[in-house]
């Protein structure tokens, strides 16, 4: 099974993600005569603790990118009062040298990111697809997928 | 707050899609197109028929789930 080790920084696991425009957007693109724009590799913290995939707006915005749902949100800034947060879809590429897990139409949500050094939360529906070994006593992580 | 006025359509349409629980609805302005079992074909029917106007995919939830973050600590309010 192709795997990634990361080495366990400060902040957590973070590896190399590849976030572009989703497959069913980039098709809408073309039909209306637009340039589809490049992917962009940003890092990814692997979180299990969020409940779902989030990217940075930054990076939304790069790709011009519009909402296509809402999702109410809570975070610790938010209190017991979710607030409503961007959807947007997207296509997800977890970078191996050797091979690629590809989600081609994935719905992430807008997060305030840049600040922590990551431009993503990589949450469970996309390590629903990936074992994953913590080991904390050699600082690595595994990703295997 | 983004696609307002799909959101308003969507919950004004919940009670008649308590059966369909689970599914992706694709709602336009005030009209709910149609819902779909997977999320990606709920996209690519919305991408196929308004191109790159504004469209809503939601999952149907009677309930509906709140999603949380515990690394974010500035998230963005729409």
């Amino acid at each position: 099974m192709p795997h990634l080790t990361i080495q366990i920084a400060t902040g957590g696991p973070i590896l190399d993600v590849r976030i572009g425009v989703s497959q069913a957007r980039a098709a809408a693109l073309k039909n209306a005569n637009q340039a589809v724009p490049n992917p962009i590799q940003i890092r990814g913290l692997i979180d299990t603790g969020a409940s779902c995939t989030c990217v940075d707006p930054a990076v939304l915005s790069a790709l011009g990118l519009a909402p296509t749902g809402v999702i109410p949100m809570l975070t610790p800034s938010t209190g017991q009062q979710a607030h409503h947060a961007n959807v947007y879809d997207i296509s997800l590429v977890l970078v191996h040298p050797n091979l690629t897990l590809t989600h081609q139409n994935i719905p992430v949500a807008e997060a305030q990111l840049a600040i922590q050094g990551i431009q993503a939360l990589i949450g469970p529906d996309v390590l629903k697809l990936c074992l994953l070994v913590y080991d904390g006593q050699s600082g690595a992580c595994t990703l295997a997928f | 707050m983004a696609l307002e006025t799909e959101l308003s359509t969507y919950r004004s349409k919940l009670p008649e899609l308590h059966d369909q629980q689970g599914k992706f609805a694709l709602i336009h302005g005030n009209d709910l197109v149609g819902t779909f079992a997977a999320y990606e074909d709920a996209l690519a029917e919305g991408y196929k028929q308004f191109g790159l106007k504004p469209f809503l995919v939601q999952k149907i939830e009677v309930i509906e789930q709140v999603q949380f973050v515990s690394r974010l600590l500035d998230p963005c309010r729409t």
